[in-house]
């Protein structure tokens, strides 16, 4: 996407000043490099929205018109397509049902790994090292190898199908990345903060609830984020578990959208719209704990 | 990019457990394990590709706490007897256990039941398994006339995936992130606007991606626009059995750039400038600087994006069930999808056990691959 073939005449070329070299290109083209680097960021930008732009203008056409071509901009904008989709389509349903089982599936990450982590972190007890290495070890299996057995335990427990059915195999899911953060993250807390508290006479649960949760707040966001985003989207899983309609989440509203007799692309982007603007608000609001614990995370 | 820490320092890592006062945890061992990049905790860490990441990094902090652990600890061979404070174990066990019951339940019964099944036929309603060892394996690989010519097939696109995806990533992040590190301005909200691809990965962007491939969709439009007509598709991208694999290939490289990216951008931004500025005054052009010099600076971060990429190229099958069901006839069936197929979609047919046996296999692949990687890198130091 980025041509960058190389210019043998430009290679050895003493840079124009010492101390900022110039792209090469930039004496090929007479342009500054300025120009250059803005056109290649932006038509990455363009390349990366590509798919949502048309994504946008389908959800905003009439069937008549999305039928008719594919022009990004549409002629009549209209909100009937979104307005149809979640409420005719019970997307407004199965919207509840994601945000459901993807909140739950969130405090419950945070709830039991902060603890889990708190343990790990803090806390002396015969076996801790074994236990961690046993949840890493999740880290080494993937998810493909234990779709089936999940799926049949569940029929045994008479949970497949439900919500909880979701919740529970997706919280034990983001165990090791949830345990590896946490466990970082109380690291970092002095342990003079424990032993004063201690002092004064706090015990464990309340030196975990006032002291290391609150100062642990950024990994905790972080790892919500981290949770949050892909138990959204989560499509495997669902697909083979859900059966019930009433109980679809929106992956898998999406996907039997797609499947009915004729495919609507006004409808089905619609849908897709409604599936992906809460990830891009979640995102955009708060990236800063998402980018800086990705960036915080390989930085070390 | 600092810290890679092996998978075994990154398992003796927790901090303040008695058998884990571990001597051989010097800062100077945690230095030197930063060096080798991308070890089996990178290669094969679940999904998220930030949880690799995460998990290299706080596998380094738990090596330096036990390093500065082991600093004050005791002598090399005395192996210490820490005393458990009866109360503290009692909240440590109780706090973990709710993770640990779930973990029991979700984790090592199904792996272990996943595990057994490998070596079994079942069709899932029988009442029993048939045990029948290895030979789940044989036929797969080779033995059964029905499924090793469908998992043949599925290797070689997966193969075709496997080198294309983590090359071509690497061929858009790098520069992407040079470039991107040069700009001044708006880098903040580009940054962002590039990461959109990846946190939205899912059912919903890939039929976007389908609608705009259709034969009357916006990519042909677009050929069309740029008088690149003969390159339009006129039974769309993913109904050609030529296109369909690059195609699917080139969407897998879209979401993936931007952690890449990200990896290339904060290596670069980790780079001692003095390096540059000693190349400037040598005579190193752009080009030159940066093949010759942050190219392989950042190798180590090559390293992890390959084989990120290489894993998830190895495993995953998303794309393929949503966009084309491995269609059109077979051109883009991969291994996991071949798995997905044989334990969900094979009706009655015992084919439960070779399911399993496949899930496994491609699990050893890519152990495989990390290792060799890992002795590669070490020979190259």
């Amino acid at each position: 996407m980025v041509d960058l073939a190389p210019a043998p005449s430009a290679r050895k070329a003493p840079a124009s000043s010492p101390y900022t070299p110039k792209p090469w290109y930039t004496r090929l083209f007479n342009l500054s490099g300025k120009t250059v680097v803005g056109l290649v960021l932006g038509l990455y930008a363009v390349v990366s929205l590509y798919p949502f732009a048309y994504m946008v203008s389908a959800a905003f056409k009439t069937t008549e018109e999305v039928n008719a071509g594919n022009n990004l901009i549409p002629a009549n904008p209209t909100l009937d397509t979104l307005i149809d989709t979640w409420n005719r389509l019970h997307f407004f349903d199965y919207f509840l049902n994601s945000l459901w089982v993807t909140g739950a599936t969130t405090l419950g990450v945070i709830v039991i790994y902060s603890c889990a982590a708190y343990a790990f972190s803090v806390l002396r007890f015969r076996g801790k090292t074994l236990l961690f290495r046993l949840f890493l070890v999740l880290l080494f299996v993937p998810g493909v190898v234990t779709l089936l057995p999940v799926v049949m335990l569940e029929n045994e427990m008479g949970i497949l199908g439900t919500h909880l059915g979701l919740i529970l195999p997706f919280i034990n899911g983001s165990a090791p990345l949830a345990i590896l953060l946490l466990t970082n993250a109380f690291n970092a807390v002095p342990g003079d903060l424990r032993e004063a508290a201690r002092v004064d006479g706090a015990g464990e649960l309340r030196i975990f609830s006032r002291i290391y949760l609150p100062l642990a707040r950024p990994a905790l966001i972080t790892i919500a984020l981290l949770t949050a985003i892909p138990t959204w989207n989560e499509y495997q899983l669902t697909r083979v578990s859900l059966n019930d309609p009433t109980r679809y989440t929106l992956p898998i509203a999406l996907q039997s959208l797609q499947q009915g007799d004729t495919v609507q692309y006004n409808t089905l982007m619609a849908a897709a719209l409604i599936v992906v603007i809460p990830i891009i608000i979640l995102f955009f609001s708060l990236q800063r704990y998402f980018v800086n614990g990705l960036v915080g995370a390989v930085k070390g | 990019m600092t810290s890679h820490v092996t998978p075994d320092s990154a398992l003796r890592g927790v901090g303040g457990d008695g058998d884990q006062n571990g001597p051989r945890h010097s800062p100077h061992t945690a230095a030197a394990t930063s060096s080798p990049p991308a070890t089996d905790a990178t290669a094969l860490a679940a999904t998220p590709a930030s949880a690799t990441a995460a998990a290299s990094n706080s596998a380094q902090k738990f090596a330096q706490k036990s390093a500065r652990g082991s600093a004050s600890g005791p002598a090399k061979t005395r192996r210490p007897r820490i005393r458990y404070n009866r109360t503290e174990s009692r909240w440590g066990y109780a706090f973990v256990a709710p993770a640990l019951i779930l973990f029991a339940i979700m984790g090592v019964y199904t792996i272990g039941y996943g595990l057994a099944l490998s070596f079994a036929r079942w069709n899932g309603f029988s009442p029993n398994w048939e045990w029948v060892g290895f030979q789940n394996f044989t036929d797969l690989l080779f033995g059964s006339k029905t499924y090793a010519p469908r998992v043949q097939a599925a290797a070689l696109n997966t193969l075709w995936v496997c080198i294309a995806v983590p090359v071509l990533t690497i061929a858009v992040s790098f520069p992407l992130a040079i470039i991107l590190n040069s700009a001044k301005r708006f880098q903040g909200i580009l940054r962002s606007v590039y990461f959109v691809p990846y946190v939205t990965t899912g059912i919903a962007v890939y039929l976007a991606w389908q609608y705009i491939l259709e034969p009357n969709g916006a990519i042909n439009g677009l050929l069309r626009v740029l008088g690149l007509g003969s390159l339009t598709q006129p039974q769309g991208f993913l109904g050609n059995p030529d296109t369909a694999l690059p195609t699917l290939i080139i969407v897998l490289v879209w979401s993936a750039v931007p952690v890449a990216m990200l990896l290339y951008l904060t290596g670069l931004q980790s780079l001692d400038t003095s390096v540059f500025e000693a190349a400037t005054l040598d005579g190193a052009g752009w080009w030159r600087t940066n093949t010759s010099i942050v190219w392989p600076l950042l190798r180590a971060t090559t390293g992890i994006v390959f084989l990120l990429n290489l894993r998830d190229a190895l495993q995953g099958f998303q794309i393929f069930l949503i966009m084309t069901n491995g269609g059109p006839g077979n051109h883009t069936n991969v291994l996991g999808l071949e798995t997905y197929r044989l334990a969900f979609l094979s009706e009655l047919s015992p084919t439960l056990g070779l399911a399993s046996a496949l899930g496994w296999m491609l699990f050893l692949a890519a152990l495989a691959i990390a290792l060799i990687n890992q002795r590669l890198e070490k020979r190259a130091q």
